[in-house]
């Protein structure tokens, strides 16, 4: 069977660097669960102070859904802790996975899992 | 009101008829009523879409590929790794094709006298397989899914059928891929796959598509047993899929790119130019 952490991917993810993971903290603008993957758009302030949104892919609904996610699972202004491999180009996006993310507070996501 | 009535009366006219044809055709044919998610052998790198199931994804697959596409293969994921999409169109949301769409999805197999129907979902919609005993067409029109004539066998002479063997031939569109490093099929689209349907001897709630791929990017046919596991739930969620729907990756030109969570490009590769804008009027200043 499937099972967390691997993909059911419609593209490869080796666009994202996996070798150099970034942790964010911010607050969430919005969660798409959408085909062919899920994003979450997060406010991030920068250490200067200013705001970027990240667009950052993860799995597929069908994959989420086997761990327990929902569309309900992040709601707009969730502040949540995550690392992320970024987009190789340096530009705001990345991939994440549901074992590494949980929301500020420490409190999992999802709860059992 | 008499307008309602007879739009009432005439299918319950004919529901005794159409359930009686049914019942006669249900048992000739094996139970493959159900949602049926593809196996995978956990804790093996890579994505689940894979050709072999068993084996990791790219290059643990072992395809007996010839040299010039084990070349194709190798430069598709070292265009993946500075950002590229490599030899991929499915990460822009075409279709998989053959055999791509029998590696992704819940699948949901409609059987009729003369054709069989296969739901796929994710970036393609359906297999149909006609077992209605028609020759081959003088000219098949090309395809991602192919053209699949089917036959059923009775092994055990017992009044039902209880394999399917299907082939499925081009010219199929393409490129096409067997998973998400881009491990290609050949060029030329001209695959031929012949495939083996049946229950699993000592599980029915497991089936098998026994898959032989003869391709010219090949040395050899390649034959891969997937299974697949039938949901214990009969009443599954079947969730939508439109690939379009949350898709980032756009290509333009010969490049592909990131869109931003404000919908605008961001370059998927370092250093990356911006697009080519030749068709936009620019004001100078």
């Amino acid at each position: 069977m499937v099972t967390s952490g691997v993909t059911v991917a419609h593209h490869s993810f080796a666009m994202f660097d996996k070798e150099n993971p970034i942790d964010l903290e911010g607050i969430v603008q919005e969660f798409k669960y959408v085909s062919p993957h899920s994003f979450i758009l997060l406010r991030v302030k920068d250490q200067d102070g200013a705001t970027t949104v990240w667009n950052l892919e993860g799995g597929a609904p069908s994959i989420l859904a086997r761990d327990g996610w929902t569309s309900t699972a992040l709601k707009p202004g969730d502040q949540i802790i995550l690392r992320i491999a970024p987009l190789q180009s340096g530009a705001p996006g990345g991939s994440w996975s549901v074992d590494k993310i949980k929301f500020k507070d420490g409190q999992p996501i999802v709860v059992g899992h | 009101m008499p307008c309602r009535s007879s739009f009432v009366i005439i299918p319950l006219l004919l529901l005794p008829v159409a359930t009686i044809a049914m019942a006669h055709d249900a048992s000739k044919y094996p139970n493959w009523q159900g949602q049926w998610t593809v196996i995978i052998t956990p804790g093996l790198e890579g994505q689940a879409v894979k050709f072999d199931p068993t084996k990791p994804w790219g290059r643990g697959q072992e395809a007996p590929l010839t040299a010039e596409y084990q070349k194709v293969h190798e430069d598709s994921m070292a265009d993946q790794a500075k950002g590229g999409l490599g030899n991929y169109p499915t990460a822009t949301c075409h279709p998989g094709g053959m055999p791509r769409m029998m590696s992704v999805g819940e699948y949901e197999y409609i059987i009729e006298p003369e054709t069989i129907y296969i739901l796929v979902g994710g970036e393609d919609h359906y297999r149909r397989i006609f077992t209605d005993g028609r020759p081959w067409p003088a000219e098949i029109a090309r395809s991602y899914a192919g053209y699949s004539i089917g036959k059923w066998i009775d092994e055990h002479n017992n009044g039902r059928f209880n394999v399917l063997e299907v082939e499925t031939r081009g010219p199929f569109k393409g490129p096409r891929a067997y998973d998400g490093t881009g491990l290609p099929l050949h060029f030329d689209n001209e695959s031929v796959f012949k495939e083996s349907f049946f229950l699993d001897k000592t599980d029915p709630n497991i089936l098998h598509d026994v898959i032989t791929v003869i391709d010219h990017a090949l040395t050899r046919p390649w034959t891969v047993d997937k299974t697949y596991r039938r949901n214990p739930n009969l009443r599954p969620d079947w969730r939508e899929f439109y690939c379009v729907e949350g898709n980032v990756h756009t290509v333009i030109g010969k490049e592909n790119y990131y869109l931003s969570a404000d919908g605008f490009l961001m370059p998927a590769k370092k250093d990356q130019a911006p697009p080519d804008l030749r068709y936009f009027k620019r004001s100078s200043k």
